[in-house]
This record gives structure tokens, C-alpha cells and sequence, in this order.
């Protein structure tokens, strides 16, 4: 598909978004009309509390994700070097895949007394499995002949890691951070309600949604979702892009 | 110089292979050396992968020694060998260009990165691959990608280099065209090249000496010097007699009857 296609794509995917969501407002009182929604982004988008706002849960997901990140190749490397660790730390892994992301924060919301290390600590928990998951599949499956052709021509461990192992594991990590960083911002919002923040996306959408300030939600819904959108097509995938330019 | 007269660069002295108590290679005693191209001949599942496995260090042998130039491999101060290796399937890193392929190898090799730049060139000009230098191997057909994988077996300096059938996975013309063009390439490289095939013909055609070896577990049942002057034409009769002198001496060790050979026909 060509970028121009993909972007045909997009606009045909919002064009389609308008007249559900001016159904939607005509029919409820809980969705606003989106003319007044584009009214308000203006202004909304000036006010530097906004910014701020989505800063601090931009900073928490980040870490969050990073501290799940490599949570999750310190227990693939684990699970896959020792058959005894591997066995043993598998069950922890799918206890932990299993979790509902809610009754992570709440616990560890609950222990970390609502501290910037109990939200990236809710993240990282729930993201790390998928990471371990990944990347455990991704060296189970590697590719015996390339590690035999490595060891002939006697490649240094580094060089293997480099140009043989990462490489080969990529795909398999790719589609673990997407799951994690679609769940990351989902885990965030929630632990932000639930914690009782201050600050954050999800403290400013509770307080909208607390005083009715229906068109104060659908702007903080709007801008998560470009947020989210962007991390995902502007920024993963195009790293995907260029790591599997190769195919 | 004669072939006698040449160092030995790969010599197997009572060589065995087993796994746990099922035997893979029975004992094999040969000695390569420099210069020479020795064609390995066996029946599947004689054990040459086993066979393969020890000369190029990847596993130590239950029994025997092997030796490469003056050194003796798999003791405690032995380094591995530096050997260049063309597999049945090129195995090239797909994510890597051809020219970062080369270079992978040559760093490994400890080559100085200021030689890179001209051994890559000359030695994809001597394949007829130097316009691909740039190119992902997954763009290039099965034969451009078995001569980069040659590529970089000769690239390294290797005291040997082992081809595990490497033109059984491509058609016919271009495995003819790679046949013709080894066998110039390893003489003006004064290559010493242990080549294993199914094919007796290949053979023929190739090596300088062909190790026919038993069924499994692996003997060598002869050591089989070809008698004939190089360069040879893939079509000559005289290739076609000596294959036929070699199957007929290899009917009764590897169980092979005209009957047989008309059912499998």
C-alpha cells in the first residue's frame, strides 16, 4: 500500500467518525456535538495546564513502559538460558498476563500511597508479560541455522547479539510493545482515577466528568486519542518501517 | 610443487562420532592438503552431517583426532579453526545487505577495516556479483545468493572451506554455471575445499580426489583420485566413464543393485 492509499485510508476512517458521532450527540445528553468540541480545542490547546497534564502521564507511561520493557527481557532471558527458572517463572508470567489491569493499580496504588512509582510500577506489571511473553517465543524459535552459521565464522557474542539474535527476535518484539503500549495508556488512566492523582489525563478527565463538564471530557478523549494514535503510527511503526526495510 | 609435496592443512586421524551409544562416523583417517579439492561421496544418513559437524568445530569428536595445518583442534589451548563454510542453503543474514554480510564475516576474521573495502570488490567481481554489493538478500535469486554465500567463505582467509551440498537447491543451468565457475575460482585462489554432494557426476567434474565413504556409520571405503586433467567439460564422455567406474564400485557398499535402480527410475 502507498503512504498516499494509507492516508486515503485515515480520512475515509474520520469522515466516517463525524456523522456517527453527530448521531450519537443528537440522540444522548452525555455526547456533545462535535462543532462545539472544534470549538473549544482552541483555546484548550493554549492553555499551558493542558500540556502539562498530558506531560505527567506522558512521563508516567514512558516509564512505566521502559521499567516493563526491560522487566520483561531480564524474564524472556531467564525463562529461556534455565529449563528449571524457565518452568517456574512461566506461571508467574501468565498469573501476571491474566491480572485485570484495575485490580493491579488499586493494590498497587493502595501500597505505593499514590506515588509516581506505584503508577510506572501498575504499568510495568502489566506490561512486562507481554514483553517476556515476546521475546520467550521469539528465542525459543530462533533460527538454529544462522546461530551455526555465527558460531562458523565465530562470531563474538556481541556481533551475534547484534546482526544474528536482535534482529531475528524483532517482529517478536515489535508486536509485544504494541500490545504493552496500547495497554500502557489504558493501565495509566485508570490508576490515575483510582489513585486519586492531582495531575495526569486521567485526574483531569475524572474532574470533567465529576462536574459534568461534558465538553472538557471529549476534548481530554480527543487529545488521548491522538496521543495514542500518534505513538503508534508516528512513532512504532515507523521504527518498524525502517528495522524491517529489509522484507 | 606436487600435490604430495604440499602442507597438509586438514588431517583426521582415527575419526569417530557417536551419540550416546548409536555410532555416526565409524573411523575415518584422511589428509587434505593444500590446494586440493576433495569431493566427500556417501549414501544419506551415512553420518557426513556428523562428519561436518567435527572438521569445522562445531562439535568435538567421541573418538580420534583432528588436526588443521600443524595445530590439533578441540584441546584445551587449540583455537577453533578459521575456515569459510557454504551451506545446502546460503544462510545469509536477511536483515543485512551484501555487502554488511561480507563485512560481518571479516570482522570476525579480525581483517583490518581499511582491506574491506577492496576484498568485498574484488571478490564480488571475481562471482559477477559486484552490482548487488547494495542489495538485500531476500532481492536476489537462489544462484546470486549461493555466490555471495561463497563470497564470503573465500573472503576470510580460510584454511579450508567445507561446502555442504551447495548447488543441490538450484536448477540445473545455474548449478552448471556455479560448477564452472568454482573450479576456476578455487584454483586461482589455490582454495582447498572439502565438497560434500550426492551427485557422482558433481563429483567427477569438481574434486581432485573423491573420499567415498561407506554406509552409516561412515568409513572410508576409497579414497578415489580422479583421472583427469583439468579443464574439464560437465558433458565429456571421459566424465561419464568415470562415473560409471564409481557406481560400479560403490554397488555393493552402499546396497545398490541394477533392480533397485530400475524401481527407484
Amino acid at each position: 500500500m502507498t503512504p498516499l492509499q494509507k492516508q486515503g485510508w485515515a480520512g475515509l476512517a474520520l469522515l466516517l467518525l463525524i456523522p456517527a458521532w453527530v448521531l450519537a450527540a443528537s440522540n444522548t445528553t452525555f455526547i456533545e456535538h462535535p462543532m462545539i468540541v472544534v470549538r473549544e480545542l482552541p483555546p484548550f490547546l493554549a492553555n499551558p495546564e493542558t500540556w502539562s497534564n498530558i506531560g505527567i502521564t506522558l512521563a508516567r507511561v514512558a516509564a512505566g513502559l521502559a521499567l516493563g520493557v526491560v522487566a520483561g527481557f531480564v524474564a524472556a532471558f531467564v525463562m529461556t538460558r534455565s529449563r528449571f527458572l524457565g518452568e517456574v517463572l512461566g506461571y508467574y508470567v501468565t498469573a501476571a498476563l491474566r491480572t485485570p489491569s484495575a485490580i493491579a493499580a488499586i493494590l498497587a496504588l493502595a501500597i505505593f500511597k499514590g506515588s509516581e512509582t506505584g503508577y510506572a510500577l501498575v504499568v510495568a506489571f502489566i506490561t512486562f508479560p507481554y514483553m517476556a511473553v515476546g521475546l520467550r517465543d521469539g528465542l525459543a524459535n530462533a533460527d538454529r541455522d544462522l546461530d551455526e552459521m555465527s558460531q562458523v565464522y565465530h562470531l563474538g557474542l556481541l556481533a551475534q547479539i547484534r546482526h544474528v539474535w536482535a534482529p531475528y527476535v524483532a517482529p517478536f518484539i515489535f508486536a509485544a510493545l504494541r500490545n504493552a503500549h496500547a495497554l500502557a495508556w489504558k493501565v495509566i488512566v485508570v490508576a490515575e482515577i483510582f489513585g486519586a492523582a492531582k495531575t495526569g489525563f486521567g485526574a483531569k478527565f475524572e474532574h470533567a466528568w465529576s462536574y459534568m463538564l461534558m465538553t472538557e471530557v471529549h476534548l481530554w478523549l480527543l487529545v488521548f486519542m491522538v496521543i495514542v494514535l500518534f505513538a503508534e503510527y508516528g512513532l512504532i511503526r515507523q521504527a518498524e518501517k525502517f528495522v524491517f526495510r529489509w522484507r | 610443487m606436487t600435490q604430495e609435496t604440499r602442507p597438509s592443512i586438514l588431517k583426521c586421524e582415527d575419526l569417530g562420532v557417536s551419540y550416546g551409544a548409536v555410532p555416526a562416523v565409524g573411523r575415518l583417517d584422511f589428509d587434505i592438503r593444500k590446494g586440493e579439492f576433495v569431493a566427500i561421496l556417501g549414501p544419506s544418513g551415512c553420518g557426513k552431517s556428523s562428519m561436518l559437524n567435527v572438521i569445522s568445530g562445531l562439535r568435538a569428536p567421541t573418538r580420534g583426532r583432528v588436526h588443521v595445518k600443524d595445530q590439533e583442534l578441540f584441546t584445551p589451548a587449540s583455537k577453533p579453526p578459521r575456515l569459510g563454510y557454504v551451506f545446502q542453503s546460503h544462510r545469509l543474514l536477511p536483515w543485512r545487505t551484501v555487502r554488511q554480510n561480507l563485512e560481518i564475516a571479516l570482522a570476525a576474521s579480525e581483517v583490518p577495516r581499511r582491506d574491506w573495502e577492496a576484498r568485498i570488490d574484488e571478490i564480488l567481481s571475481i562471482l559477477h556479483i559486484a552490482q548487488f554489493k547494495d542489495a538485500w538478500p531476500m532481492r536476489l535469486s537462489g544462484g546470486q545468493r549461493q555466490r555471495v554465500s561463497i563470497a564470503r567463505a573465500l573472503l576470510v582467509d580460510p584454511a579450508y572451506i567445507l561446502m555442504d551440498e551447495p548447488l543441490s537447491t538450484l536448477d540445473e543451468v545455474t548449478a552448471r554455471s556455479l560448477r564452472q565457475e568454482l573450479t576456476g575460482i578455487c584454483q586461482r585462489t589455490d582454495a582447498t575445499v572439502v565438497f560434500v554432494t550426492h551427485s557422482i557426476r558433481e563429483a567427477v567434474y569438481l574434486a581432485d580426489r573423491i573420499l567415498i565413504l561407506t554406509r552409516g556409520p561412515a568409513e572410508i571405503f576409497e579414497d578415489y583420485t580422479v583421472p583427469l586433467e583439468r579443464p574439464r567439460d560437465y558433458d565429456d564422455a571421459r566424465i561419464s566413464e568415470v562415473e560409471a567406474d564409481i557406481v560400479r564400485r560403490v554397488q555393493a557398499p552402499w546396497g545398490l543393485s541394477v533392480e533397485k535402480e530400475k524401481a527407484v527410475a
